[in-house]
């Protein structure tokens, strides 16, 4: 399989603070690989880290080598990078403007000026993230007035409307439903045919259902990458393995 | 149970403060209105003032407008210079040193003497700049003097729009500029509006700015902002000292408090409005 992203001796820190140290990890194109561990091993700053966010937090610094197709990843202008990584994040974070307003913020800023692409775009977006039919009558309707889980799934569309070609997903079901959860679920699996996915779960059982690779973080370092199958069923560390079985975590 | 008693006073005594304070603004703003209404007529909203002490028959109407003008331009530079500074402080200032230094002026403007803040104004407005005296360098004084007070706010507000919203924009490629331009003043318009009324309520009732820059005994309704005007304060003052009638006193005082609350409730429904949202 293609690799998308090489990460290289990736360290994290902020002001004197180490998060995240040495990491070294392949992703792989068009699949779903899930980040475990237990909390505040650093899942949510690696994915941060791989666009570049961190660095615009407080005192956030990155280092190490970040190729994304090859490229490093800070030779690319940050705008760029950014719509290159969608990212969504934990809380459902719709903007305070319309349903159809929230689909075309960004393509409007990165200069699609005309109404009808911006209409087709949004639409194409959220028939992809199955918001499509619950929302075509009323776009126009602010966003936050959406359940939960509909916010979610237009935070996803949202984020493809950049055209990224790796989605960074923050524990995107953690303030969801069972249904909700399942709708995700089912959408990442098809969206990983044309995207490369990496998504924060604390939920062993949603890595086990739908990823393709996993790995395995602790205090700040990568412990275990591989196949689901191979680190579920048979892992190499014994702290893997302890997470896995519920000695701790 | 001592502690329950304890609790018991606390609850009595802050009940008790309740009612005091609410009773004395009750009892100003009854007693001022109730003395003042019997003057408030059509000829005394629409009408100049005439007779002699000045003030002692006809109608306040130029001191309206003048109020009016004075507030306007003190809320239009003062909330843009108080937006543009919270939006520096919250978003680009890196510094703490120049945050502190910032801050250490916005908090000294704020206890500044309002009289002081008139004098600076006469000096720089009106003599140096030669502004004359006028609605302009007026509103300017105000203007400063409102200004600490809607920063403090509108930064607390910035200070709490929601961190992922924020990165949401970042991580789509947007720069910090159009996100603060569609989002952040977006979301805090509601405030930033109502704390911007609540100062202009503050800057109408407030005389000693405006003495020496812009307020004059008689003129007629402001023309442009260079001219000077009258304002219902500084009216109630020259009233007060020249010894007019008290019903034409408390009649300015009425239609003065009545703008103000009309202000500050305009302010309030607009946060409750867009809170409600």
């Amino acid at each position: 399989m293609d690799i998308i992203m090489q990460i290289e001796g990736m360290g994290v820190s902020y002001a004197d603070k180490t998060v995240l140290s040495d990491i070294t990890v392949d992703i792989y194109k068009n699949s779903i690989t899930a980040l475990i561990g237990p909390s505040g091993c650093g899942k949510t700053t690696f994915i941060k880290s791989l666009n570049l966010l961190v660095e615009d937090e407080k005192d956030g610094a990155v280092k190490g080598s970040i190729l994304l197709e090859g490229t490093d990843a800070r030779k690319i202008p940050r705008e760029k990078l950014r719509s290159k990584l969608g990212m969504v994040f934990q809380n459902p974070a719709p903007f305070p403007l319309s349903i159809q307003e929230n689909m075309t913020y960004a393509p409007r800023y990165h200069g699609v000026r005309d109404k009808e692409s911006l209409g087709q775009i949004a639409k194409r977006k959220l028939e992809v993230a199955g918001l499509y039919d619950e929302v075509s009558h009323c776009l126009d309707m602010p966003a936050r007035k959406l359940s939960g889980g509909q916010q979610q799934r237009l935070c996803i569309a949202r984020a493809l409307t950049v055209e990224p070609s790796v989605l960074l997903l923050d524990e995107p079901c953690s303030a969801l439903d069972i249904q909700n959860t399942a709708k995700i679920e089912a959408m990442l699996k098809e969206l990983s045919r044309d995207y490369s996915i990496v998504i924060v779960t604390h939920n062993l059982a949603q890595a086990r259902r739908i990823a393709d690779y996993t790995m395995f973080m602790m205090s700040g370092e990568l412990v275990e990458f591989g196949r689901t199958s191979q680190v579920f069923s048979s892992p190499k560390d014994e702290r893997t393995r302890q997470y896995i079985e519920g000695v701790f975590g | 149970m001592d502690r329950r008693r304890k609790y018991k006073e606390i609850i009595i005594w802050s009940i008790l403060s309740a009612a005091i304070t609410f009773a004395v603004a009750f009892f100003i703003i009854g007693y001022i209105m109730l003395k003042g209404s019997r003057t408030i007529s059509a000829e005394f909203l629409l009408d100049s003032p005439k007779g002699f002490p000045l003030g002692s028959s006809g109608g306040v109407y130029p001191a309206i407008i003048g109020s009016l003008a004075f507030t306007g331009v003190a809320c239009a530079v003062a909330s843009l210079l108080a937006v543009s500074t919270a939006v520096y402080l919250k978003f680009y200032c890196t510094s703490r040193r120049l945050y502190n230094v910032i801050r250490l002026v916005i908090e000294s403007t704020a206890g500044m003497p309002s009289i002081v803040l008139g004098l600076f104004g006469y000096t720089l407005f009106v003599l140096k700049l030669g502004f004359g005296v006028s609605v302009l360098s007026g509103g300017l004084v105000l203007g400063i003097m409102i200004f600490p007070f809607i920063e403090v706010r509108v930064e607390k507000r910035l200070g709490e729009i929601e961190q992922d919203m924020l990165l949401s924009s970042y991580a789509l490629g947007v720069s910090r500029y159009y996100t603060i331009k569609r989002l952040v003043l977006r979301e805090a318009l509601a405030d930033i509006i109502s704390s911007v009324a609540l100062a202009g309520g503050f800057a109408m009732g407030a005389t000693a700015p405006i003495i020496l820059t812009g307020a004059v005994i008689y003129a007629k309704a402001p023309e442009s902002i260079m001219s000077p005007a009258m304002a219902l304060s500084y009216h109630l003052y020259v009233l007060v000292g020249e010894g007019a009638p008290l019903e034409y006193v408390y009649g300015t005082a009425t239609v003065l408090v009545m703008l103000i609350l009309a202000i500050n409730g305009a302010a309030m429904l607009i946060g409750r409005m867009k809170r409600g949202e």
